[in-house]
């Protein structure tokens, strides 16, 4: 059998001393998705800075494509195809709109011309300064940039939090897309569990940084007392501002 | 009358070009990096040195000895960058300053033991002697030769971090370090690079300041405290503030000596404070 695409065995991660993530384990395959589930501060972002290499492990360890990478800087795994777009969002400021998204490219099928045609927004803000965007924008030209570096796997904070309703609508088609269509791996992290649900096969609840549950997304979407259980009522769809 | 004012202008004009070559690696440094770099004066010192021995040790033409003190100067940064400034980064400001400053001391001792402690001339070419007279002012040619080269360092300089991927790269680490990184962007180097390129430019400018200034073991000291007027008044991490900078510091320090001996080289710090007062983030600081 293929060693999966991404895979943590019992990942132990924190900052500094405190430990957040606590026995964490995943597998994604190649053109794998995955939603990550679960309330404020449980620890869903700290898994994402763990597989990118931002947090202190402390036991247990990350693979990719069967290598371990437990110990490798976070810019060495973006080049090795992890893409990651950051819940804060952090455009460069200083930055036009379109050298944010070339100023860490890398050559494959995702070049200026493919993310204009995903996001044409963006064409028309080009020149803008990356910091004189809508927040909608700004997420475009997050997600936009993160894929100029061609990643194999999308890890996605918490993409849609905030945003109005059409605009949530056009970045859940893109995110759909991304997976279903170009067979880029996914990692969504969400409040809204519907949404999120909806777009993965996979999902992982989390709970105070160990897994709650894990299994097929199609089976946690019937299980309402679940949800409310370890999510919350979110499951309208509607992305709440906050 | 007019005569003398524009050739004052003129000397003002070419001192605060030599000024900026200085000082900009250290606005870029302080600017882009957040490190207080004291020595940055003493890098200056080592590439003056490096002119000086290769023209009298080695018999090299001037001109073929600047791009020397270029390379060595920003090499011999590096090597303190990756040894004893990195591990710094993420300390107080007051830990940066004892090391560099410490560097400082350090690096004066050892050049008055190998060159003593006198004042250290060199032969500039016959073509940089001398005066070229425009409508019956003359200019100096070394001062013409300083003004070009400040021209033509601001020009690739701020092409280079406008309009270059390497400069974008700069830019972006340092507007969000953690997310340059997870991009893939390697900051460390990036920041080396950035490193060795200030150093090395400080490095130009003391070979260049040995015919205006001399060169003796107190370059360090003496011209560190011009270096941090010109990056206070042009602001943290702007190239065109520091030419600005070091242009209008350059005038009224030879201005001042000229019309108010008995102020002598008081009057800059009297430009500082009144400057700071009425724009306390330099001239075209952001920050
Ligand atoms: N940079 C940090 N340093 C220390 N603790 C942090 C840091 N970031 C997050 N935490 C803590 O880790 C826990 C999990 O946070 P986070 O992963 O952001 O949660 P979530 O994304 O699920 O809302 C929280 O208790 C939070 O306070
Ligand atoms: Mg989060």
């Amino acid at each position: 059998m293929a060693d999966p695409l991404l895979s943590l065995k019992n990942v132990q991660a924190g900052y500094g001393e405190s430990i957040v993530l606590d026995g964490i384990s995943l597998d994604i395959e190649e053109d794998g998705s995955l939603s990550v589930l679960g309330r404020n501060g449980v620890g869903k972002s700290t898994l994402l800075l763990t597989i990118m290499g931002f947090t202190n492990v402390s036991a247990g360890t990350v693979t990719w494509r069967g290598k371990d990478i437990t110990g490798w800087l976070p810019h060495k795994r973006a080049r090795a195809g992890i893409g990651w777009v950051s819940q804060e969002r952090d455009i460069f400021p200083s930055l036009t709109v379109e050298e944010n998204l070339t100023v860490a490219a890398s050559p494959g099928r995702w070049d200026l011309k493919a993310v204009y045609d995903l996001f044409p927004r963006l064409a028309e803000r080009r020149t803008n300064m990356g910091n004189h965007l809508s927040g909608g924008e700004q997420q475009m030209l997050t997600i936009a940039r993160t894929l100029m570096t061609n990643p194999a796997i999308l890890l996605l904070d918490e993409p849609l939090e905030g945003l109005a309703p059409i605009v949530v609508e056009e970045l859940t088609a893109a995110i759909e897309r991304m997976n279903d269509q170009e067979k880029m791996a996914l990692v969504l992290v969400e409040q809204h569990a519907s949404v999120a649900l909806a777009l993965t096969e996979q999902a992982l609840v989390i709970e105070r940084g160990a897994a709650a549950w894990a299994g097929a997304s199609g089976d946690l979407v019937k299980d309402q007392a679940l949800i409310d259980r370890y999510i919350g009522l979110n499951l309208t769809g509607q992305a709440k501002a906050g | 009358m007019t005569t003398q004012i524009v050739g004052i202008l003129f000397d003002g004009l070419a001192f605060g070009m030599l000024l900026f070559v200085l000082s900009v690696g250290l606005s870029v440094t302080l600017g882009l990096m957040n490190f207080i770099n004291l020595a940055h004066g003493s890098f200056a010192m080592i590439g003056g040195y490096v002119t000086l021995t290769l023209m009298r040790e080695g018999g090299w033409p001037f001109l073929a000895t600047l791009p020397a003190a270029f390379v060595i100067t920003a090499l011999i940064s590096v090597a303190f960058e990756r040894t004893l400034f990195r591990r710094l980064y993420r300390s107080t400001a007051l830990n940066q300053v004892l090391l560099t400053i410490g560097l400082v001391f350090v690096s004066a001792a050892i050049a008055a033991y190998f060159y003593g402690t006198v004042q250290q001339p060199i032969q500039v070419p016959d073509y940089l002697r001398g005066s070229h007279e425009i409508a019956g002012v003359s200019f100096a040619t070394y001062r013409l030769f300083l003004l070009v080269v400040a021209l033509f360092l601001v020009a690739l300089l701020i092409g280079g971090l406008e309009y270059t991927r390497f400069g974008a790269r700069i830019r972006a680490a340092v507007d969000d370090q953690r997310m340059a990184r997870g991009l893939g962007i390697d900051v460390d180097s990036v920041f080396a690079v950035t490193f060795a390129l200030g150093s090395g430019l400080a490095g130009l400018g003391g070979a260049l300041a040995i015919e205006i200034v001399g060169l003796d073991p107190s370059f360090g000291f003496h011209y560190l405290v011009f270096m941090l007027i010109v990056v206070a008044v042009g602001g943290l991490g702007s190239v065109g503030g520091s030419f600005a900078a070091a242009a209008l510091l350059g005038i009224f320090d030879v201005a001042g000596k000229y019309y108010v001996p008995a102020l002598g080289s008081f009057l800059i710090y009297i430009v500082l404070i009144v400057l700071l007062f009425v724009r306390p983030r330099g001239l075209f600081g952001k920050r």
